[in-house]
């Protein structure tokens, strides 16, 4: 029951990043509003990973964990978006 | 629950994938559908993911409870088994006593150390005391035996047959204590 909550999640976190590509496409301003918030995430997810010991520290986790929350969110944010171009 | 989590499941996968294949995206009212349609799946798929989360706790609460009940038999079967194991005991000690006792007091009486190694000490004296009595004993068992006259003197004073004087005191010893 535990796999299923998580797939449940990570299918919420696909539907969310199509979702925020559907939002790109509605204007041009909201393309780039977009845009920015994904280069905001990148950089995020990039320092996170750069410091990955400071940060599970900080939010009292396991560095196995930290790095499962970032990969997943990386494949979720790909996923959505793939299926969003791709249809 | 269950059911209603698979088919939330369901529900959010083709409201997330069907939209976005089948309508067109230039079309307004297509568009409009579509992000409704994902507003939807996003709702449907957290709902499922929370009915899961809930139902993982649950499922997490009945194992300790299990391991539990299971830990309270197997320390009740074990407090059973040692108490009537004590029970045994004890029937057996009482059992056993009066045989004890009397297994005592039979060897007070007939094993008593100082009295049988009197009679041993007895025994031992008239044996050297006597020792005529110990041949005639050694004869009549050879003669019970079907032995003659030369071989019984033979294997009790070690001499053999013949004229010597030895022989002749040996056979007069022999007649005496047999009575010929």
């Amino acid at each position: 029951m535990k796999a299923m909550y998580l797939v449940n999640y990570f299918t919420a976190g696909c539907i969310a990043s199509s979702l925020l590509g559907w939002i790109a496409s509605l204007h041009p301003m909201a393309f780039k509003a977009i845009t920015f918030l994904i280069a905001t995430v990148a950089v995020v997810w990039v320092l996170c990973w750069l410091l990955d010991f400071s940060i599970s520290q900080l939010l009292k986790v396991s560095v196995s964990d930290l790095q499962a929350v970032l990969v997943s969110g990386l494949a979720m944010m790909l996923i959505g978006m793939g299926v969003f171009v791709c249809t | 629950m269950h059911l209603k989590m698979f088919v939330l499941s369901s529900a959010a996968l083709v409201l997330w994938l069907t939209p976005l294949t089948a309508l067109d995206k230039k079309i307004g009212w297509h568009k409009a559908m579509q992000g409704v349609s994902l507003c939807a799946a996003i709702a449907c798929a957290v709902k499922s993911g929370n009915i899961a989360y809930k139902l993982s706790k649950q499922g997490e609460i009945e194992a300790i409870k299990e391991r539990a009940i299971t830990a309270d038999v197997i320390d009740e079967i074990s407090t059973s088994a040692y108490i009537s194991q004590q029970q045994r005991q004890h029937e057996a000690e009482l059992i056993l006593s009066p045989v004890e006792c009397l297994e005592r007091s039979l060897s007070l009486d007939c094993e008593e150390p100082e009295h049988a190694e009197r009679f041993t000490e007895d025994k031992l004296a008239a044996r050297s005391e006597n020792p005529d009595s110990e041949r005639l004993e050694r004869i009549l068992q050879l003669q019970a035996r079907g032995y003659g006259k030369a071989k019984i003197i033979l294997d009790v004073w070690g001499v053999s047959k013949g004229g010597s004087p030895k022989y002749k005191a040996a056979e007069a010893e022999y007649k005496r204590l047999v009575g010929e």
